[in-house]
């Protein structure tokens, strides 16, 4: 054996990623628990819920529950708000995380020459920043991922009347791929708006623009990533609510949408661009720290 | 030593026009920030003064275009949105938005690079040995941007009255926008830029109390984030309510609902038991009638000043324990 | 008579909630036009002593005076260069020298300050951000000058300087302090960069006074003796004693006439540091009011 005993948990440049981010790391088990707990009790009371929204009638007839004992369930609101709480911030999580990566992660860093310290103990900068924003990326795809899949799991059957339908913008990027690329891109950008700032604030600022941009661009072009169905009728039709509709011409003969087996298209094409965004700017993020240090 | 004398010598030898002293320092040292805020105002300017003008009237052309406006009741399909409506409200959107946006800009811009900056990185403490004392250097950083925010956000503010004054009759047609939501609320009243204000100050006692950048940053976006959404909450509470009663049917729909219900023979109010038309189902009920309680829009300024009231007070609070921390700290005489 | 530049009384300063003591029971005095210098360990307390005279920071124990005030009542007359010269990154000199007009009405010397940067042959439309450490050094000390202070805070403040330069600086330093009569104070823990500079002495160790007085008579004070191991050194105060083989070398503070069984000299001033840096123990000496009742 030799002499020295290995400490347990994490090591090396791992762990010395963790330690100097140990106040994000704290958040980060915070928020990850909170959400878990939220959803958690959504489940719980997802089936009271539902009760609290059903067709009725008054008095009670046909098999339909009198209106009166369902509208004295309000759990219904506290579901429908519970969700959207956690789906709405799971969606957000990206402005945090980019202004984060690029002021505390590494702008911070180069700025008072911590960075440097790094690179004079035994680290290339190419691996520092490796681990920089591995670290992180793991951290956040299994959070993102775990809450995305605990959201799944507590909207249950999905019903629109309660967790909105799926082609609201935070419904649409809160339960799918989509939820865990958007964070690593706001990860990719802000490292990269560090890298070539080098100064904490202006990095954070910098970061969470590109961010917002991203995030708005996508969202306003949402419908264009996948063509959209047309349907004709002479004498005019109705669409399911689950039809995300684009337009009508004036007789309302003739819509144009997006029916909801278009999910997963659109999921995977946003996807796609946004990791190959998050790519792109790791890539560059590597060119500059390169070009800039031996 | 000789005796100084710092008010009636001539303020410098190679005197250069412009701002002076603490003020032209200020200036200077958050020019950036200076420019941005010009910007941003320009931009939410701009795309008011748009959409007042040229937004609105194509919205309305291609309204009327869709043969809408001319019937009444209008035509179903009337209340589809087209291109020039999605222009017009994304322009208002920008504009409303940079209201909404700014107190919380503010304050990261506070905690950040404001007061956490100089903290962390002790060019405060170079202020304060050259002849500013910590009181005046907070009194300095907290007013030139004040009375900048306060400017910019009056500005947009009218802007955005401005056009809420014209644009009625197409948030009639299109059913967008109502007077008590949310940023509507703030970006047509004193609240945006009390809210601004506001911002300033956490930002700058979160610096204070963490004396570094970042963590600064962070704490002041939570902690007004934090405040708005109890303030918004509480809202509705900030100014008695009115009541409308109906014999049959719920009254009219006219305003900002807070709460409604059934009301049975003695008066009491009672959860609704929906018998919709159902007689027998009322009297089984006792129910005898129905209520709202409701702000209507001539509430909206006792709401909008009671609420400024409020949050200009937590701000007045907020600076206060700033300049006793920084007095505790630094154990300045002013 | 002489005034007072600065004058302590039990001076004690705590950080964080456990009151850790950064100084404690500090008392000394200096007199206007002295040049002293405040020398220490790493962690002695002195960038706490010179923050406090600065009035950036509030005692927690005792008083400080400065200039006769409080030292926040009298900002405009002393000036603060600290440990690791903060400058705003993204001025200009030419910037930051106005920042020092601005901000110091009706007292600013452009000329001073001028003159400092431009023996550096500084570019006046550098940025701050892009200067080496020797000189933001050279930009900080301008700062302070230009003001005309009449006490000047220094600390540590050759640390980035290369020998010509802290040369050069110095005697700058201490041509404009001589020929206004400011008094200076400056910090350092290396002592030959003061030697020749100074004529007051304020060495602290664990936050509190350990030496404080005018050079002279502190070196006065102490004689450096060598002599046999089993000689005695009654009743003397042995401030530090080494022995090697059979031979005895001991800096003392003689109470009469050293026996003739001892070779006395008189110690240097880095003799006189780092025997009492090597011995914590030893007894403090205050000598601030001998030049002051001689007079």
């Amino acid at each position: 054996m030799t002499g020295v005993r290995a400490p347990r948990g994490p090591r090396g440049l791992i762990w010395a990623t963790l330690r100097v981010h140990r106040t994000a790391l704290i958040f980060w088990g915070l928020a990850l628990t909170a959400a878990t707990v939220c959803l958690v009790w959504m489940y719980a009371i997802a089936d009271d819920a539902r009760r609290g929204n059903v067709p009725c009638a008054e008095p009670a007839h046909d098999g339909y529950p009198s209106c009166s004992s369902v509208e004295a369930i309000t759990v219904d609101d506290t579901y429908t708000q519970g969700i959207a709480l956690v789906t709405t911030a799971l969606t957000y999580a990206i402005f945090p995380v980019a202004a984060w990566a690029g002021g505390a992660l590494v702008g911070r860093e180069l700025e008072n020459g911590t960075a440097r310290l790094a690179w004079t103990q035994s680290v290339t900068p190419a691996r520092w920043l490796a681990a920089r924003l591995a670290v992180p990326a793991v951290l956040l795809t299994a959070a993102t991922g775990t809450v995305t899949l605990l959201g799944l799991w507590a909207r249950q059957d999905d019903d629109p009347n309660l967790v909105g339908d799926w082609y609201y913008p935070d419904v649409f990027l809160g339960t799918g791929p989509t939820a865990v690329v958007y964070p690593l891109a706001g990860l990719a950008l802000g490292a990269l708006a560090g890298l070539l700032l080098r100064r904490a604030l202006p990095a954070a600022g910098v970061g969470f623009a590109a961010a917002l941009l991203l995030y708005n661009l996508l969202e306003r072009n949402r419908e264009t990533l996948w063509p959209t169905v047309t349907r004709a009728e002479a004498g005019g039709f109705e669409l399911p609510r689950s039809a995300w509709q684009m337009g009508w011409n004036d007789s309302l003969t003739r819509a144009t949408y997006h029916p909801r087996s278009h999910f997963w298209p659109l999921q995977y094409v946003e996807t796609g661009i946004v990791l190959a965004i998050a790519a792109a700017a790791t890539l560059a993020a590597f060119a500059v720290l390169r070009r800039r240090t031996p | 030593m000789t005796a100084v004398t710092t008010l009636d010598t001539p303020a410098a030898v190679t005197s250069s026009r412009g701002p002076r002293g603490l003020l032209w320092a200020m200036l200077r040292l958050h020019r950036w920030a200076l420019w941005f805020w010009l910007l941003l105002v320009a931009v939410g300017a701009g795309a008011l003064l748009w959409a007042y003008g040229p937004g609105a009237d194509a919205a309305w052309a291609e309204y009327h275009k869709a043969g809408c406006g001319s019937t009444t009741p209008p035509d179903l399909g009337c209340d589809l949105i087209g291109p020039a409506y999605t222009r017009y409200d994304t322009f208002v959107g920008v504009g409303a938005g940079i209201l909404g946006l700014a107190p919380f800009l503010t304050a990261a811009w506070a905690g950040g690079a404001l007061i956490g900056r100089e903290l962390e990185s002790g060019t405060a403490q170079l202020a304060w040995t050259q002849s500013v004392s910590p009181a005046r250097w907070l009194a300095a950083k907290l007013a030139v941007p004040a009375a900048l925010l306060t400017t910019g956000m009056l500005l947009l503010t009218l802007l955005h009255r401005l056009l809420w004054s014209t644009d009625g009759p197409l948030r009639a047609a299109m059913g967008s926008r109502s007077w008590y939501q949310g940023t509507t609320f703030e970006a047509n009243g004193t609240l945006a830029t009390s809210y601004a204000l506001l911002g300033l100050a956490v930002g700058v006692l979160a610096a204070l109390l963490q004396r570094r950048a970042l963590p600064a940053l962070g704490l002041a976006v939570v902690v007004l984030a934090l405040l708005t959404t109890v303030l918004g909450t509480v809202r509705p509470y900030l100014w008695p309510l009115e009541t409308l009663t109906n014999k049959h049917e719920y009254p009219a729909y006219i305003g900002m609902v807070v709460d409604e219900g059934a009301l049975t023979s003695t008066g009491a109010r009672v959860a609704d038991p929906i018998c919709v038309d159902n007689t027998k189902c009322l009297a089984e009920h006792d129910i005898v009638g129905f209520y709202r309680d409701y702000h209507p829009s001539s509430h909206f300024w006792p709401l909008q000043l009671v609420e400024t009231g409020i949050v200009l007070a937590v701000a007045a609070l907020t600076v206060l324990v700033a300049f006793r921390l920084l007095n505790r700290r630094t154990g300045a005489a002013v | 008579m002489t005034e007072t530049a600065i004058e302590a009384a039990a001076l004690g300063k705590g950080f964080g909630r456990r009151r850790k003591q950064a100084l404690d029971d500090c008392s000394f005095r200096l007199l206007t036009g002295s040049v002293c210098a405040v020398v220490g360990p790493n962690g002695a307390g002195k960038s706490t002593l010179l923050s406090l005279a600065a009035g950036l920071l509030r005692p927690t124990d005792g008083t400080i005076t400065v200039l006769g005030a409080a030292p926040a009542a009298v900002r405009e007359r002393l000036a603060y260069v600290a440990q690791d010269k903060p400058l705003h990154p993204q001025l200009t000199v030419a910037d930051t020298l106005r920042y020092g007009r601005e901000l110091n009405p009706g007292r600013w010397d452009d000329q001073v300050a001028e003159r400092i940067v431009a023996e550096g042959e500084l570019e006046a439309g550098a940025r701050i951000r892009t200067l080496s450490g020797g000189q933001r050094t050279r930009v900080a000390l301008a700062l302070a000058l230009g003001k005309r202070p009449e006490l000047l805070l220094l600390d540590e403040p050759m640390a980035d300087l290369d020998p010509l330069a802290r040369h050069q600086l110095m005697a700058t330093l201490m041509a404009d302090a001589a020929e206004h009569g400011t008094t200076v104070v400056m910090s350092s823990h290396v002592v030959a960069e003061l030697d020749g500079a100074c004529d007051h002495l304020l060495l602290l160790g664990a936050g509190r006074v350990r030496l404080s007085g005018p050079l002279d008579d502190l070196l006065a004070a102490h004689r450096l003796v060598t002599g046999r191991a089993d000689a005695s050194l009654d009743p003397h105060t042995v401030v530090e004693s080494r022995t090697t083989g059979r031979q005895t070398t001991a800096l003392v503070r003689p109470e009469g006439p050293l026996g003739p069984s001892w070779q006395a000299t008189a110690p240097t001033l880095e003799e006189l540091v780092l025997a009492h840096l090597r011995a914590p123990e030893a007894p403090a000496l205050r000598l601030d009011d001998v030049r002051e009742a001689a007079v």
